[in-house]
Formats: C-alpha cells, structure tokens, sequence
C-alpha cells in the first residue's frame, strides 16, 4: 500500500527531472551497448558484427525509452502536449474532415444546447432570493384535486397565525395593471400587491431602500423593480423618498429590488409592488376580503430552520382538516399543496416537461445522426492510415497508445465543433426570443445562453467525441498486421457484406428521412395557416388600448370620453374609419357565455356556448365585415333594451328557419334584442371552425360587465401610419395625459402573433430536418469520397482496361444510391406511421399530406445524388498510369 | 540439462535483480545483467534492455537506489543497491515464491506417481 505512495511520489518529482534524466538515461544505455560491443569484439567478432550483436542482445531501444518515459511520470504535460500538436498538424493536411467533423458536431452540439437552454431556464432556474430551497409556495386543493387555487383572505390569516412550520407567511395578489408616470407619456405597467411581509420572507438583496415595514400594510408607498427603475426613471439613486404617480394617485417610492428580480412565480413579469390594501385604490373592483370563499391571492412562507418540507407539508394537513370542521359550508374539502417557489406552475408541469423531453429526444438524436456522421469519417479515415498504423504495432508501440491518439482526435474534434455549436446556439435563442406570444400579459420566456449550458455543451461533446471515437478507433488498431503492410484492405473481414459504414449512412439517411417529413408537414401547415382567410381586413388596421377603469373613470365617464375619442380621432385626415371594441379577434382572452332562446327549450351542449364582443358604431365598416341584413349600432341607450348584432353561425344554431332580427336572445343573465347579422369572421384561434359570435353595444355594456383588459381602438387609415398613430395619441393625451397607452399594432402584427403556433413549430422542425439532412449529406459525401481515394488503385485498372471514365463515375454514384434508396426504403414507413401524432399541431393539413411525402422522399434523393456525384467526378480523373506506379 | 531458452516474465526478474544486488553489492546494470546470465547458465534468453525498466520500478516503489560513481575501466556508471525496504520486500517475496514452488512442486509429483 506504501509503495502506491511512494510510487507517485516518485512520478510526482519525474514531472520536474525531464530531459536531465532522459539525457542521463541514453547514456547509461549506450554506454552498456558498447560493453556489450567490446566483450564480442574480445570474442572475435568484427566491430559491426559485435555491434550488430549487441544492439540484438539488448533488445528495442524505442521500446525501452518510451517504457521509460510512460514509468517515469504522467503522462499528462509532456506527452499529451506531443500528441496533441501531432493530431493537429495531421488535421490540417486533411481540412475537409475536420470541418465535416466539427460542423457535424456543431450542429448537432448546437441543436441540444438551444433545448437545454429552456430546460435551464423553466425547469432548473430557482428564483433569484436567498437559500431559495426554504422558499415554498403554497396552493389551496380542492377535494383532493393536485392545483391550484389562490387562498382566500380569512383562510390565509389562519394558516398565518396557526402554522408553526414557517418563519413567516406572505401573501401576494399576483397581477393587476396600472398606469405608471415618469419620464415619457404615462406607461401601462403590470405589478402585484403584498403583505407588509412578502419582502422579508423572499429575502431578496435590495439595490436600494427597502421592502415594507410591518407598519406600512396600509401606506401609499411601492417597490419598483430593477428594470423600471432604468426605463422610467432613468435610474436616478435618488428616487427614494420621491413620490411618483400609479394610475394617477401618489406612491413614495421605498426601495427598488436586485437585478433580475420579477416576483417569486417562474413566468410572471411584474414590476412594481404596492401593500395588499393598496389594491382597493389601484383596482377598481373591490375585493370582498371578509368572504371566506373569495379566491384571490397567492401564498408563500419560508420554512422554519430546522423544519422540513414534508414535516410543514403535514402540519398543514391537519390544520386543513381542522379548519374543515370549523368552518364546514367553506373550507370542506379544502387541503394544501406546497411546491418549490418559482418553479413551473404546477398545473401546467406535466405538459411542459413533456414537451420538453419530446424535444430533447429529438435533439439527441439529431446529435445521434451528427455523432454517426463523424464515426463515419473517422473509420473512413482509419481505412486510409492502415499501413501507418500496422507498422507502428509491429514497430512496439502498445494498442493502448495508439488508442489513446485516436480517442484524443476525436475529443479534439468533438470539442471544437461543441464550441462552435454554442456560439449556434446563441444565434438560436436570439431567433427564437423574437417569436411574440399572443396574451395579453407580459410573460418572462427570454432563452439566454447561461453558465448551466455551456456546461452541459461541454459535457456533452467529451461524452460524444469518446463514445463516437471509440468505436473507430477499436476498430482502427486492430488492422490484420500482414495485410496492411502488403497494401491490401486490413479492415475487410473475408465473408461480411456489409461494413460498419454503410449500415451508418443508411441509418443517418432514415432517420433524415423521418426529421424532414416532419419538417415538410409542419410547413405547409404554416403555409396554409397564414394563408387563412381570417374574415376580417387584413391591411390597413392599427390598433391600440386605454384602460379608463385604472384610472377610476365611472362606466359614464367611460361611455363618453370613448364616444369623443372616437369623433376626434374619426376626423384625423386618413383615417377613413374609427371604431372601439373591448378586445380584438385573435388576441388570446376571450369572453363567452352560453346563449338560449327564451321560452324555448334547447337540448343543453357546448355549441350553445357563443362569443362575445363590445362593439360601437362603425365596428363592422372599420373591420371590413360584411352586414347581411338589419343595421348597425347606433346611439343606443345605455338604460334601454339591450341590443345585439350576430354573425351568420349564431343564426344558423338559434334561428335557422326564420327571420332573427328582432328576436330576443338571453345569455349571462341578458336579454339581448337582435338588430343585424354579419358574415363570420374568425374569433378565438385561426384553425377554429365558425362559432357563434354576439356583439354587443360597448354603451350599453361598460356599466354591468365592463372589460377587465381595457378597450381597444380600431382605426381604418389610409394614409402615413406614423404620423396618423402620433394624432391619436395626441388626442387621447390632449384630453387625459395619465391615461397609458398600450399594446399598438398593426393588423399585419396581430396576425403574426396569432400564427405563433404554427410559425413556433415550422421553425423548429424545420432547422431540425434541414440539420439533419445537411448532416447526413455531408456524411455521405465524406465516406463517398474517401470511399474513392481508396479504390483509386482499383479504378485505374478499371480504367487502364478500357473502361470509360463514364461507367466509372456510374459505378461510384450506384453504389451511394443503392444506400440511399435503402435507406429511403426503411425510413418512409417510418414516417408515414410516426406522423400520426402531429396532426393535433397541423393547421388544416392531413398528416398523411402527399405533396409532402412526394416532394420529401425526391429532394433527399436529389441531394444524395448530389453528394454522390461529386466525389465519382474525382474518380473519373484518376490517371491509370500514375495511380498504377503508385505503390 | 536442455538449452532451453525461456522468457522472463517481469516480475521475477524484478526478483532476480534484488537478489543480485543484494549478494554481489552495488552494481550497474551491464554488471547485473552479466550475472543474471551467468547464474541462468544461459538458459534465460533475456533482452537487457528490461533489466532498465525494472530498475526504474523498483526505484520507484523505494526497494533500491542509484548513485552515480566510476566503473572499473574509468567510466561514469550508474551503481545500484538495495535499501532496507528492498531487504525486507526480498525476504518477504523470497518466502512466496518458495511456498509456491514448493506446491506446484508437490502438485507435479503427485501426476506422476499416479
């Protein structure tokens, strides 16, 4: 056991004696060569006869030196330094296998760090507090049900006061909008209302100031988050103690929190914190915070030290039952759920993670397909090294060094092209952060290439260099000895069809094959996607949003400055007409209810169900909808009967024998007088088909169901959009310079968000199937060629026997085409069956789409005929003469 | 006895090298090459360049040590002893492989005799 140490010791010391002892060792060594030398010479030998003799009786020098040397020390520095500059040198004299190697490896390393860059950001990102282990949320069940409700006041101040298990319990209500003051026109911003608490229990480093005091549940004060303090207030270190205006009324600002800092929920981008009470004076809606049964804010506690997670999580079991009992008509039924703060909603986990693990499968295997790829490349280059290899073995060198080499080569290359790869990957986020989501509220889903990815990238790649290296190399240095020196095929085992290789290719082409089927299908769905007729204009529309309701304008108040607006703005040279509405089609919220006829019985099922839309006078005109009958809104009296215009779906389900204007419809609670139809027009997705729409007047609705997102210019303009946009918001400023405005966009804006879907999965099949392919072509044009320079022997024999250069070329792209049809053979049924499961991602294309399973199939063939083609030009080249001199 | 020419394996000539040295004294390594072969009576076929590689073990592990002093014929040589950890190490191997020969050897007579 000692000796183990001593032994390293003694290698440890060989790292500094290097070349003295190396120097001092050939000379011990020449020395006993030479008396070896004379002791024949004194038998009578001839100087070179005894030298002959001796260097015999000796044995091989090399052998004993590099024995030596791999005794000596590790092997680590000197070595491996050598070695490398040796791969490096040999590289450059073959560029384009290594660029086929590390553009392989690149995409494919590339491919598998853009997925892990949203696995590291939505599944093993913790919120930016302290020890955010100990940071739990915690859900209200429902008769056992896993999520996810929101506590209601009374139930959350008994788990405060009763619980033991945490150090203290915030509660947040988790968004709610506002219009912010500062530098530039009034900004619509998103933040939350907490408990005095809710700072301390996140922890989080404060840039400046502080969170609330326990005193302040009450005080106007707020905490604006990094990001805002930058954008609306130019950053200014002395905004603490400044008063600033949220939705009109004063906030003394406290404190502003760390970068990065958004709330404790994973997804959610609020900006400004205020006290739970303040929420009554932002948020018009008054919240019934006595009711035991009104949901609606969130909580969070940080576990008790020494406390574990399922310790608190039983102790709030039976503090549920025991709040069962006492309150038996409310919280029956009623359990808790705790989960790690900031990680993925619980509700909507499973679906998440699925996704993910589809597509980090994928990704692996387009790594697969580029790992085959350069295995591929390196056997084809072992075939070419074999003499080279067979007289090193014969010459002593271990199996275990040349191992050693080729698995360095490898890892070499695995390690360039996996830098490569992430600088990919980088240009991938950034695409993909581009991609806006249709809802309504800010979301934070930016990717960003952090620590957590590059370490996987690089993992990742010394995992595939070895693995990819190992097999070629296995192979490599284990030449038939007698054969390889003879110039023959060492690698030919007598009596197998089938090498290693082409098994290779023809895996990669299919799984090729598979990738970009679902890369066509994916396409044309986009295609016919953005190519739905959506009913509605689809040029020509700017829209954008006010929230009268933040700023506590009463429904009259509403009503008018809305009517106004729409005169001003209606005026504006360009503009040919204006309309309001509470939110546009295709915008992600919707609102519906379900409908009947009154005094008629309808059987109840979900198609009752019809959407809803406020809409003023000119909405249909402005919209370019088409009115089939009756007429439009008017002036209508806010007190009086309620009107309402349908589409033609909404006649076809409610009255589809006679006449609907006039009719009388009911639904939440409202009857609704039918004054005009209109043609359909799409509502909630693209791919919908035609449902039921109800419009009704925005007049007469503001008062009794107002729209919680605010409501929603239309403007039909022909003219210069910039300058028009400026008069609008010179209008609406000119009469509330509080007011914010937000969400503009054109109707060509609108209509990409609402594509994101398909846009979202195209491009990503779509650079995945294309990976592949240029993966697998680029493999098959790498074995082809190399598959050339071996047989050039072959081919000038060909040649030199008559054979035109024609039949020569013919004979090299046969064979790469009978791999391909092969493979084309295997990987089609393949296709054709997995392509089942994306038809719930199609937009109006079959999954069994013959124009893409015709053109997929005819486009690889066109490209392996292409990556086949070029090296047999090589081959026609060959001149029988030099390549039959050649030996 | 048959001129029988059989391969060393290392590790007993590992053995061979600590007994030499500890018998003959500090020796360089023609000298103990030079005796090896002439202890085998030249039934060993060794190549010499081995005797190194051991040496190099062995001092590696502590069991001998190398100076460097002057040969008889005047030349710069390098001289190997044993040390004490090497005494006790041959004691300790010595008893092995005795206790082996001794079983295989007794092994060997019992074939015969059946």
């Amino acid at each position: 056991m000692l000796e183990k140490f001593r032994v390293l010791g003694a290698r440890l010391r060989g790292l500094f004696s290097g070349r003295s002892s190396d120097r001092e060792f050939e000379a011990e060594v020449r020395e006993h060569i030479e008396l070896l030398a004379e002791r024949y010479i004194g038998q009578g030998m001839t100087p070179e006869e005894a030298n002959a003799t001796a260097r015999r009786q000796f044995g091989n020098t090399t052998l004993v030196h590099e024995h030596r040397r791999e005794l000596r020390t590790f092997l680590a520095p000197t070595v491996l330094w050598r070695d490398g500059i040796y791969i490096l040198r040999r590289l450059s004299h073959a560029p384009v296998f290594a660029l086929a190697a590390i553009l392989s490896i690149g995409l494919g390393i590339g491919a598998n760090a853009t997925i892990f860059s949203m696995i590291s950001k939505f599944v093993l990102r913790t919120a930016p507090v302290t020890d955010p282990e100990r940071l739990l949320a915690i859900h209200l069940t429902h008769d056992g049900e896993r999520c996810c409700n929101s506590f209601s006041w009374p139930v959350y101040q008994d788990v405060r006061e009763q619980s033991k298990s945490f150090t203290a319990i915030a509660a947040y209500h988790d968004l709610f909008p506002a219009s912010i003051g500062g530098s530039g026109s009034p900004e619509r911003v998103w933040g939350q209302a907490t408990t005095a608490n809710f700072f301390d229990v996140a922890q989080a480093q404060m840039t400046f100031g502080r969170g609330f005091l326990a005193s302040e549940e009450r005080a106007p004060v707020v905490v604006l988050s990094y990001g805002l303090w930058h954008r609306r207030f130019s950053g200014d270190p002395n905004i603490l103690g400044k008063a600033i205006s949220l939705s009109g009324h004063p906030f003394t600002v406290i404190g502003i929190t760390p970068p990065g800092f958004h709330g404790l929920d994973l997804l959610l981008m609020p900006e400004f914190w205020v006290p739970v009470d303040q929420l009554d004076v932002l948020q018009p809606t008054p919240q019934d915070r006595t009711h035991r049964d009104w949901h609606w804010i969130q909580g969070v506690g940080r576990l008790a030290p020494g406390v574990t997670r399922q310790q608190a999580a039983d102790e709030l079991a039976v503090l549920a039952q025991r709040l069962a009992k006492t309150y038996p008509s409310t919280d029956k039924g009623q359990g808790f759920y705790l989960d790690r703060a900031g990680s993925l909603p619980a509700r909507d986990r499973s679906v998440i993670l699925l996704f993910l693990t589809v597509l980090s499968v994928v990704v692996l295997l387009v790594l697969g397909i580029a790992g085959a790829n350069v295995a591929n490349l390196l056997l084809a280059q072992a075939i070419g090294r074999q003499k080279e290899m067979s007289v090193r073995l014969a010459l002593g060198a271990t199996r275990l060094r040349l191992l050693r080499q080729l698995l360095m080569e490898s890892l070499l290359l695995a390690l360039t092209g996996g830098a490569f790869g992430v600088l990919l990957s980088v240009a991938a986020t950034h695409g993909l952060n581009a991609f806006h989501l249709p809802i309504p509220v800010p979301l934070d889903v930016a990717l960003e290439v952090d620590w957590r990815v590059l370490l996987y990238s690089f993992l990742l790649s010394t995992v595939a260099g070895l693995l990819f290296g190992a097999i070629p190399a296995w192979v490599a240095t284990r030449p038939l000895v007698i054969n390889a020196l003879k110039g023959e095929d060492a690698l030919a085992r007598p009596g197998r069809r089938w090498s290693l290789r082409s098994i290779l290719i023809v895996g990669q082409i299919s799984m090729s094959v598979v990738l970009l089927s679902a890369t066509g299908l994916f396409l044309r769905s986009l295609e016919h996607a953005a190519s739905i007729n959506v009913g509605f204009r689809t040029e020509g529309l700017l829209m954008m949003s006010i929230d009268p309701q933040v700023h506590r304008y009463s429904a009259e108040q509403t009503v008018q400055f809305l009517s106004q607006l729409q005169e001003q703005v209606a005026a504006i040279p360009g503009v040919l007409s204006a309309t309001w509405t509470d939110q546009f089609p295709l915008s992600g919220s919707h609102r519906s209810d379900g409908f009947s006829v009154p005094g008629r019985k309808m059987k109840y099922d979900e198609s009752a169900n019809v959407e809803l839309y406020m809409a003023t006078e000119n909405y249909f005109e402005t919209l370019g909808l088409n009115r089939l009958s009756g007429r439009d809104f008017g002036r209508e009296n806010p007190d009086g009967q309620k009107v309402a215009i349908v589409n033609q779906s909404f006649v076809e389900k409610f009255f589809p024998q006679e006449n609907p204007l006039g009719q009388i419809v009911s639904g939440g609670d409202v009857n609704y007088q039918i004054i005009g139809v209109v043609q359909n027009s799409k509502a909630r997705s693209l791919d919908e088909s035609p449902r039921p729409v109800l419009y009704r007047a925005l007049n007469q609705t503001v008062s009794s169901n107002p729209s919680g997102l605010g409501y929603s210019l239309v403007v039909h303009l022909a003219g210069n959009r910039e300058e028009i946009a400026k008069a609008i918001r010179h209008d609406i400023n000119s009469r509330d310079p509080n007011m914010a405005i937000y969400n503009m966009e054109t109707i060509e804006e609108h209509l990409r968000s609402a594509l994101f879907l398909p846009r979202f999965t195209a491009t990503l099949f779509g650079t995945f199937g294309l990976v592949g392919l240029t993966l697998a072509a680029v493999g098959l044009y790498g074995v082809m060629n190399y598959t050339v320079s071996r047989r050039t022997r072959e081919i000038g024999i060909r040649m030199a026997m008559g054979a035109p250069s024609r039949t020569v070329q013919h004979m090299v792209v046969r064979q790469g085409m009978i791999l391909t049809l092969i493979a084309l053979a295997i990987g089609f049924p393949v296709a054709f069956v997995t392509a089942k499961f994306a038809n719930s991602f199609l937009y109006g294309v079959r999954p069994h789409d013959l124009v893409t399973f015709m053109a997929v199939p005819l486009f690889l063939a066109l490209v392996a005929f292409l990556a086949c083609w070029l090296p047999s030009r090589r081959a026609a080249k060959v001149n029988p003469q030099t390549v039959l001199r050649y030996e | 006895m048959d001129a029988k020419k059989s391969e060393v394996l290392q590790g007993t000539l590992d053995l061979m090298i600590m007994k030499t040295l500890h018998a003959l004294g500090p020796l360089h390594g023609f000298g103990i090459a030079r005796r090896i072969e002439q202890i085998s009576e030249d039934t060993l076929q060794l190549n010499e360049g081995t005797v190194y590689t051991s040496l190099l073990r062995l001092q590696q592990q502590g069991w001998i040590a190398s100076e460097w002093g002057t040969s008889e014929n005047n030349r710069k040589a390098k001289y190997y002893s044993i040390t004490k950890r090497g005494l006790k190490q041959l004691a300790i191997e010595t008893e092995n492989w005795e206790r082996i020969s001794g079983v295989i050897g007794r092994v060997l007579k019992l074939e015969s005799e059946s």
